[in-house]
């Protein structure tokens, strides 16, 4: 395993996949209290801090010229409950990323064992040494801290500091960009495929075909098959394309989609990490491959932002390489001809020598 | 059993699941839209350029017998040739004795060969003029539908940015409309969730009047 940040993130995947704990029967013996109570302990004394300034107001008792440190104090107490909703509504839409399919093990583990805290997972109650609190600060900010055996130092979450992220588009755990379905949507966007070609849900029918301007063809206009041979010395025709004219018309599709990805940073990390550096793909890792991820060649986010050019450069050269072998290669191999009478199976050794006497007539090498 | 760890009265943990979820779903339609406008500047920079077929080619159009000169060369040698065989002829005259009368009819010949050397100097040049009439005409017709082939070419130019821009306006507001209406349908959840939130929420404020 590559790096500690990595096992730990995997391990967690693992253990809350597994059902392991099921079969744990001290787990099962015993009672776990997941009552954390982070709104209850919150406010519980609440009331009587907004109770004690509204009275200092009103007997002209404040400690502050003009009341200022105490209409400041009623402000924020009036207003933190709402704030209160708002930040335990995005720290839980953050965490949940973690439980994604294409959640990439390289973000911070903490998260990871904080989202299975915040929902309750076997493991993760007060009974196995784990606590949450909430706390309203002086400033008016709130904070959520989680403690238990899986943090080795508390992860402290402040909600002034998680909005001035997300109004920014920044995400506290990188949600992995859905490369699968972009992939599929690139192929019909190509200009490869004829529009009637594209199914009602945008993506190609089963029987898309490239266009046959892209099919190799010969001086006299028919198509220049490959021979593939079927064995017991018979053999059928498959189409053969102009990979370099494909290559060339695709590109321009395929870097307008990288510059998309790259509005993000993170999501190309993600991407780099989870599909495109090992050529994986996400069935792969829920296979528990579990280096089927980038592993070592990982980009580290802590590290890798902001992107450096090489990287990014490297990431395109790799996005195509993953689009042409996962996506297209199977648009230009082993297709039937579209002329009925070139798709049927024939004798081999007489096709081999057809083909080259063509060659030899075409070329006036007779 | 969020309830428990969140604390407070049920419906809000209920309330904060769902205000999440949308949360999360308007997180992603902006991610999407700014993917989505990243990706059509890249296709909007990047496009081919057109090309135009009728660019203005009126600086090739020129008139080829415009500087057409006489060929004087050859008239010069049969002036010379003339005054040769003259010279010659007189010398002959001299040595056999000749009359004066055979000397004039001499020079008279040379002088007629002169004057047709001239005429067909003065042709030539009347030729020429008339080619460089011609030429001129052929130019000023060539400009002319070089002219209007031209302005087809900067309407057919506009006409083809004026489409494919049009289709890249259609594209990016279809697909900008779609993600930001889906950011508004989850700011809109969002909003919703929270609201149902706050029935609960009196709890907590009771709790604070209940402090005093």
């Amino acid at each position: 395993m590559e790096n500690k940040n990595l096992f730990q993130n995997l391990y967690l995947k693992q253990f809350n996949e597994s059902n392991a704990i099921a079969y744990n029967e001290r787990f099962v013996s015993g009672s776990s209290d997941y009552n954390f109570q982070l709104l209850d302990n919150a406010y519980r004394n609440a009331g009587r801090t907004y109770a004690k300034l509204k009275i200092a107001i009103e007997t002209n008792n404040c400690i502050s010229e003009d009341c200022a440190l105490e209409l400041t104090g009623i402000k924020n107490l009036e207003e933190s409950p709402q704030a209160s909703l708002d930040f335990l509504s995005s720290l839980i839409a953050e965490l949940s990323v973690t439980e994604e399919s294409s959640f990439d093990p390289n973000n911070n583990y903490k998260y990871t064992a904080a989202n299975s805290l915040m929902n309750a997972r076997p493991g993760f109650s007060k009974t196995d040494g784990y606590q949450a609190y909430l706390d309203l600060l002086p400033d008016g900010s709130q904070q959520v801290v989680f403690l238990g055996p899986a943090f080795e130092t508390p992860l402290v979450i402040n909600n002034a500091a998680l909005n001035a992220l997300l109004r920014s588009d920044t995400s506290l755990v990188v949600s992995t960009p859905d490369i699968n379905k972009d992939m599929l949507r690139l192929l019909t966007e190509v200009g490869l495929f004829s529009p009637d070609m594209i199914g009602e849900n945008k993506e190609l029918t089963a029987s898309a075909k490239i266009t046959e301007e892209y099919v190799m063809m010969n001086p006299d206009g028919s198509f220049d098959y490959e021979i593939i041979d079927l064995g017991d010395g018979k053999g059928r025709n498959v189409l053969k394309y102009d990979l370099k004219k494909i290559e060339k018309k695709v590109t321009p599709f395929i870097n307008a989609e990288v510059a998309g990805l790259m509005s993000s940073e993170q999501d190309v990390i993600a991407a780099w990490n989870v599909y495109i550096s090992k050529d994986t793909s996400v069935e792969e890792d829920a296979q528990m491959a579990q280096n089927a991820n980038a592993g070592a060649s990982s980009w580290i986010y802590e590290l890798d932002l902001p992107l450096q050019q090489d990287k990014k450069v490297l990431f395109e050269i790799k996005y195509k390489e993953y689009f042409m072998n996962n996506y297209l290669k199977q648009f230009t191999t082993n297709q039937s001809p579209t002329v009925k009478e070139d798709a049927a199976v024939f004798d081999l050794a007489e096709a081999k020598k057809a083909k080259a006497q063509k060659f030899l007539d075409d070329n006036d090498l007779n | 059993m969020i309830g428990a760890i969140i604390g407070g009265v049920a419906s809000i943990a209920g309330g904060l699941f769902g205000a999440s979820a949308a949360r999360k779903r308007e997180r992603a339609a902006a991610r999407e839209r700014a993917r989505l406008q990243g990706k059509l500047n890249s296709l909007e920079a990047n496009r081919q350029e057109i090309i135009n077929p009728f660019q203005d080619m009126s600086a090739m159009i020129s008139n080829p017998f415009a500087n057409l000169s006489v060929a004087t060369g050859a008239a010069e040698i049969k002036i010379e040739e003339a005054d040769i065989s003259l010279a010659n002829t007189l010398d002959t005259l001299r040595a056999t004795g000749a009359s004066a009368g055979g000397a004039t009819a001499l020079a008279n010949a040379a002088l007629r060969s002169k004057k047709g050397v001239a005429a067909s100097i003065e042709m030539q040049e009347k030729q020429n003029e008339d080619k460089r009439a011609a030429g001129e005409k052929q130019k000023q017709d060539a400009l002319m539908q070089e002219g209007q082939r031209v302005q087809q070419g900067e309407a057919w130019e506009f006409g083809q940015r004026e489409s494919r821009e049009m289709q890249q306006l259609d594209r990016t507001a279809s697909m900008l409309g779609a993600s930001r209406q889906a950011e508004a349908q989850a700011a809109s959840d969002k909003t919703g969730a929270i609201t149902g939130m706050f029935g609960s929420l009196a709890g907590i404020a009771g709790g604070m009047a209940g402090g005093q």
